[in-house]
């Protein structure tokens, strides 16, 4: 009945039609290392995009103490510092004048330290593996962490491939560094992982979870790799970030909590009204990288991802059976020529009934999604 | 007729004193309060004559008298001047008979002269007189205007000073008791206004006074009393003679300037039946929407906001049993039964000591008592409900029930739609069941009962199920005229219960309830003319079970997770004190105090001090055994009003009040849902406290048919829950992690009109009104809005409402409301962006955008069978439109994610003219 007195229809309030253009800044100001900071701009909200870079703007760290850093533009709106030694006495700030010429600058941030990451450690469960990160600060000073973390595993093609395709009008042996067999893929946190030690009477985190792995993931079906960077927060920098976990899940629908407008520490000083998103944080940043190996791991079955694959004989010249006249199909060039397929192994006989095996290149070649180059770090 | 035999009497009468005459020698008496034996025996013994009498009809007479030399006419004329005694000497036998009326004379009973109901009584001008009311007599049942009505112990001088009436006002025909019934004493500021019992007690200065008696939908009345001490008297007032001549808002006209009450407005079922109702159902809810100060957050739902409060901060009664969930099927109709409702009173600051426990409003719904001296009925068919009510004596006089049902049948609109809703299902149906009995004059029994329930099922595979369950019984003791006691002990109980078995794996059942018993003593003491006391004491032990999700269904793997329940005692005692200081000035002042136990068996969390509470900053825990004070609150609440009156017609009103609530709804919808889940205070969730300033100004006008007023109030309101971003209510065993204590401020200004009389009566309100909540505890975690105050959900700043009724003739009215209030506050999501691994969604500050604003007109056309007194059936129609300009009123704007795109939609309920007929018979 709710349907029969009601009515649902499509709004375009000046709300979201506006152009909507709030600048975007988040990065560590990190001591001792590459500080990269990246500035991007808000899109509408119906729009498609993501997310658009802030080009050509100057970007610089200020200390306290009036230390003054440029950092240099990169293409994608991210702008990079070469290691420098910050003062853990200092707090820094960070000023942005863009393109545009409006200035902005987040408040001072103490340089908050992170302790080092004491292991990496899985636990083996039921559902999969648990990846979890044990820290503490003797200092007792850190309380409030944060954690990204890059995932790196090998992954297998379902054939491996022998030959290839050269020019579009021959094949090859296929040599070892044009393997498509064995790849390295990657993947980045995409959650916002956060921990305290406030309540406790001492700074430890404790099994603090990181990643859960279903059992059937194909992550950990050969050999896995977690790098885990961990961060210290102000408490300032914490409360952020539970409530930009929070508060970016879900759309706003009838029977939904209501969210609230996010803030972080950098400000508009040409217009201060303007709202500026993001935050920015100081400190050097621990890691630590472990390997886990599936013969390590309970004999899980993996749930790859090559539904529909199958490995087909392609020959140069194939007969449609009973056509009258013959009807000829010259697959190798047709398929494999011109890379719908990717061969396989060399399929022996006269021609034109030789040819090869081949199946689609999801099936075959794992560069798709990852790269065939071990990572320096692997091994 | 009439006329001829009141000239008869009075020739008779003036004969019968001539005759009285007679020649004894003078005597000389000296009574001090003799009783009549005495004053008889000293009589015979001066004078040798017999007297004769009925001692029983003379145990009242009290003679004062200090004479010397007068004849035994003489004393006797003085004895029995102003009582209702007689005399007749018979010289010859020396004899004296001594009477109580007429009876020796050949005269007509004075009973006579009672009008039978809907005759026009006469102008009897002569000294009628009645029966002595005393002790153990019963109460004087005063029906006539000019009648005098002689009360208390007669005695031949009336002594100055003051008496106390006391008694029911109650409806002739059916005897139904009056509440709100004004009793003025003419030329005097005196007046009171009967209690929902119809009680009322008045002091006034003994003597001949004369009562004006005025009550909603009744005809004004008055009555002659002749006063000698406190005694008690019954008004029977007659109604209206057809139901729609004259349409009174206000039940007491002369209130709105002279009651001490402030912010108060009391609704009678005839006013609520005018207003043009959506598929002609009377809504009372809905009507109460129309007051100044009344909001509500959308269009379905009956959850409302008084003054800035929030839902859950109203009490609401039905017969004083709480109603946790007011609305049937998602707040599209009021879950009071029309048939069955006497009144509807609305507190909004003067909230008397004797209610506590939420911090905005208190709406009382009163039932009718059921018809105590014949069956009647009546019957409604409309759209979607059709209403059955049936009443009458179980013992004539003294024992009546009614009994009210209403149900739903919308399966069939829901089958008319297309095929993809035909396994929708909605249903609904509400029973009330009330008894009083008389016991005797001074004892009342009343039983209420009352039990709701809804079914419903929309295009989807969840089926919702909730109920609301009350019954309670009260004895109303009247141990003198001047003290009177309410003890009440109820049970209240609100369940639903929602359930799904579409996927059969995840078959589930959420179960809720909360359940409370009741116990209160209500006491009414008067201790004077200038001093009514009320005092009392209340006990609700609350049970409550937040949660439970069970498999439902074979083959479900859902794992049953139970909240645990949760239990509390909440105790008040309570004294105030109305004190009529002079004429102009009355103050009305009391005291509440109320404490809170939360009680096991519980375990509680301990957080980290002055940190966020969060999972990660519990310390430990502690359980605690079954029954055991786990913490206490307690409050003390003041209660104070004043009223001055600039001139008779003028007055200005003030009022303070504190209050304390210690039951908290949770819900992070802006509407009342039925899945919302109720929470008792507890050592992490402190109880809201609040309090209000108010002030008024208060003008009658044109015979006090036209009455204005303008009120303004401040409010602050303490602790009141707001969720934090995302919050989880459902199941949740540890809601103190999901929510945040707030600040609100409220304040408004409110314009009333209201036209009482004439073809066009109804009401007309504006009010500039401001709610706003503000989160500024940094060691909360989050601060909304920067910590800075920010607009309540139900914010909304202009409210405009008419409500209008023209009556063409008798049987012909038509009705007109109209509606305007500015939209509803709202965040929304304004822009995204990409960081930390996903996209996000960036949201304006909370409710920084409003819906568009709401209009509304309805419009009703009210047909009246016809207005004869006498018939067996009484019907009427009404047929009307309800949103006539099809304005498309947004409920909500909300965003779904649809190909990659994120689009705003608006979701708009009864958005276009919705005509409904509705066909009503009274037997």
């Amino acid at each position: 009945m709710t349907t029969a007195f009601a009515c649902k229809k499509q709004i375009s309030s000046s709300v979201t039609n506006a152009p909507n253009n709030y600048l975007v800044v988040n990065g560590n100001i990190a001591p001792d290392d590459t500080t990269t900071i990246t500035l991007t701009r808000t899109v509408n909200i119906s729009g498609k995009a993501n997310s658009k870079p802030e080009l050509n703007a100057s970007v610089s760290i200020e200390g306290s103490q009036g230390d003054h850093y440029t950092l240099a533009p990169n293409s994608n709106g991210a702008y990079v510092l070469a290691p420098v030694s910050l003062s853990a006495t200092q707090n820094y700030r960070l000023k942005i004048t863009t393109s545009e010429g409006k200035q902005y600058a987040s408040d001072f941030v103490p340089v908050k330290n992170s302790p080092p990451i004491d292991t990496v450690n899985y636990v083996i469960q039921a559902k999969g593996l648990q990846i979890n990160v044990n820290t503490h600060d003797p200092a007792n000073n850190t309380h409030y962490y944060r954690w990204d973390y890059t995932e790196t595993y090998i992954i297998h093609s379902l054939y491996n491939s022998h030959y290839m395709e050269v020019n579009h009008d021959t094949t090859a042996p296929r040599p070892a560094d044009k393997e498509i067999y064995q790849c390295w893929a990657s993947d980045t946190s995409s959650t916002i992982v956060l921990g305290s030690s406030a309540k406790l009477s001492q700074d430890i985190i404790s099994a603090q979870p990181i990643i859960a792995i279903p059992s059937s993931s194909e992550k950990i079906h050969i050999r896995y790799s977690i790098r885990v960077k961990q961060y210290a927060l102000t408490t300032d920098a914490y409360n952020y970030f539970v409530l930009l976990k929070k508060n970016t899940e879900q759309l706003g629908g009838i029977f939904d909590a209501q969210p609230s407008e996010l803030t972080g520490n950098i400000h508009c000083l040409t217009n201060p009204s303007e709202p500026v998103i993001g935050f920015v944080t100081a400190g050097s940043v621990t890691q630590q990288r472990i390997f886990i190996d599936n013969a390590n791991l309970p004999a899980w079955q993996a749930d790859l991802p090559f539904n529909g694959c199958s490995a087909d004989t392609l020959v140069y010249i194939y007969t449609i059976p009973g056509s009258r006249p013959p009807q000829l199909i010259y697959q190798v060039n047709e398929f494999i020529y011109t890379d719908v397929m990717i061969p396989i192994d060399y399929v022996d006989a006269f021609y034109p009934n030789n040819g090869y095996t081949a199946a689609f290149p999801y099936c075959v070649d794992c560069t798709i999604r990852g790269t065939n180059k071990q990572p320096s770090f692997w091994k | 007729m009439k006329i001829f035999y009141t000239l008869i009497i009075m020739l008779l009468s003036a004969s019968l004193v001539t005759a009285q005459n007679s020649p004894v020698k003078p005597i000389s008496v000296n009574f001090q309060q003799a009783g009549t034996e005495q004053f008889v025996k000293d009589l015979e013994l001066k004078t040798g004559y017999h007297f004769y009498y009925n001692s029983t009809q003379f145990d009242s007479l009290k003679v004062t008298l200090q004479l010397s030399d007068k004849t035994l006419n003489e004393i006797l004329n003085a004895a029995f001047r102003n009582t209702g005694y007689h005399y007749t000497i018979v010289p010859a036998k020396l004899w004296v008979f001594l009477t109580s009326d007429k009876e020796i004379h050949p005269l007509v009973a004075a009973g006579y002269f009672t009008p039978k109901p809907g005759q026009v009584t006469i102008n009897n001008t002569a000294p009628v007189t009645d029966l002595t009311a005393t002790v153990n007599k019963p109460a004087i049942e005063s029906t006539i205007e000019n009648k005098l009505y002689e009360i208390g112990i007669k005695t031949n001088e009336v002594k100055p000073g003051n008496a106390t009436i006391s008694g029911y006002v109650k409806e002739i025909k059916s005897g139904d008791v009056i509440a709100g019934a004004s009793i003025f004493v003419a030329n005097t500021k005196t007046g009171v206004v009967s209690d929902k019992f119809g009680y009322y007690t008045l002091s006034l200065p003994r003597g001949r006074q004369q009562l004006i008696v005025r009550a909603i939908g009744m005809k004004d009345t008055r009555r002659q009393l002749m006063l000698y001490t406190d005694g008690e008297l019954n008004i029977e007032l007659q109604d209206q003679v057809t139901r729609l001549k004259e349409v009174k808002i206000s039940a007491d006209k002369v209130a709105n300037v002279r009651g001490v009450e402030l912010s108060v407005n009391r609704l009678d079922i005839k006013n609520i039946k005018q207003v043009p109702q959506i598929f002609g159902e009377t809504d009372v809810l809905r009507v109460v929407l129309t007051l100044p100060g009344v909001q509500s957050v959308g269009e379905a739902t009956t959850g409302f906001n008084v003054r800035g409060g929030a839902a859950d901060q109203n009490l609401i009664l039905l017969n004083d049993a709480t109603i946790y969930n007011p609305a049937h099927f998602f707040g599209f109709f009021s879950a009071f039964n029309p048939d069955i409702v006497k009144d509807v009173e609305l507190y909004k600051n003067s909230i008397p000591e004797k209610f506590g426990g939420r911090l905005s409003s208190v709406l009382e719904v009163t039932d009718r008592e059921g018809n105590k001296k014949s069956f009647a009925g009546s019957a409604g068919i409309g759209l979607l409900t059709s209403r059955l009510n049936v009443e009458g004596p179980i013992i004539k006089d003294k024992t009546s029930f009614i009994f009210g049902a209403r149900t739903s049948y919308s399966d069939w609109l829901l089958s008319l739609l297309p095929a993809e809703y035909k396994h929708s299902h909605a249903s609904f149906y509400d029973l009330n069941l009330d008894i009083s009995h008389q016991i005797n004059k001074n004892n009342n029994i009343y039983i209420t009962s009352y039990l709701s329930n809804d079914n419903f099922r929309l295009n989807s595979d969840t089926t919702y199920n909730y109920s609301n369950q009350n019954a309670n019984i009260k004895w109303k003791h009247n141990f003198n005229n001047k003290f009177f006691g309410v003890l009440t002990a109820g049970y209240d109980g609100y369940k639903y219960d929602i359930s799904s078995i579409q996927n059969p794996v995840d078959g589930y059942k959420l179960k809720f309830n909360i359940n409370q018993t009741n116990f209160k003593a209500d006491f009414t003491y008067y201790l004077n003319g200038n001093n009514t006391i009320d005092f009392g004491i209340s006990s609700i032990f609350y049970q409550l079970n937040p949660g439970d999700e069970e498999p439902y269904g074979n083959g479900s793997l859902v794992v049953p997770d139970v909240v645990p329940a949760e239990h509390a005692l909440e105790s008040a005692v309570y004294l105030g004190d109305k004190y009529d200081m002079t004429d102009d000035l009355t103050i009305s002042a009391g005291m509440r105090f109320s404490v809170y136990n939360y009680l096991g068996q519980q375990t509680i969390d301990n957080y980290a001090p002055n940190l966020p509470r969060s999972p990660n900053n519990v310390v430990d825990s502690t359980t605690y055994g079954k029954g055991k004070i786990i913490n206490t609150y307690s409050h003390p609440e003041i209660r104070i009003s004043a009223r001055y009156n600039l001139s008779d017609d003028l007055s200005i009103k003030a009022g303070y009040n504190t209050l304390a609530q210690y039951i908290h709804l949770l819900s992070n919808t802006t509407a009342i849902s039925p899945i919302d889940v109720y929470k008792l205070s507890d050592p992490n969730i402190k109880p809201q406290y609040g309090d209000q300033i108010s002030l008024g100004l208060y003008k009658n006008a044109k015979a006090n048919t036209i009455e204005a007023s303008v009120e303004v109030y401040y409010k602050r309101i303490n602790n009141y829950l707001d969720y934090k971003s995302s919050a989880s209510l459902l199941l949740n065993q540890h809601i103190e992690q999901d929510v945040l204590n707030t600040q609100g401020k409220a304040y408004g200004i409110e314009f009333s009109l209201r036209k009482t009389a004439g073809k066009l009566n109804g009401w007309v309100n504006y009010t500039y009104s401001r709610t706003f909540l503000r989160q500024n505890d940094p060691n909360a975690g989050e601060l909304i809005n920067g910590g800075a105050y920010y607009p309540a959900n139900y914010d909304k700043p202009n409210a405009f409402n008419f409500t209008g009724n023209y009556r063409f003739t008798h049987r012909y009215s038509v009705s007109l409301d109209v509606t305007y209030s500015t939209g509803r506050p709202i965040t929304l999501p304004i822009a995204k962006y990409y960081a930390y691994g996903s996209e996000r969604v960036f949201y304006s500050d909370r409710n920084a955008y409003r819906i568009p604003d709401y209009f509304r007109s309805d419009f009703s056309l009210n047909i009246d069978g016809n207005a004869k007194v006498n018939q067996r059936f009484h019907n009427s129609w009404s047929v009307g439109v309800y949103n006539l300009t099809g304005r498309q009123n947004a409920y909500s704007t909300f965003f779904q994610e649809q190909g990659g795109a994120i689009n705003e939609y608006q979701l708009s309920i009864f958005a276009r003219p919705i005509p409904f007929i509705n066909y009503n018979i009274r037997f």
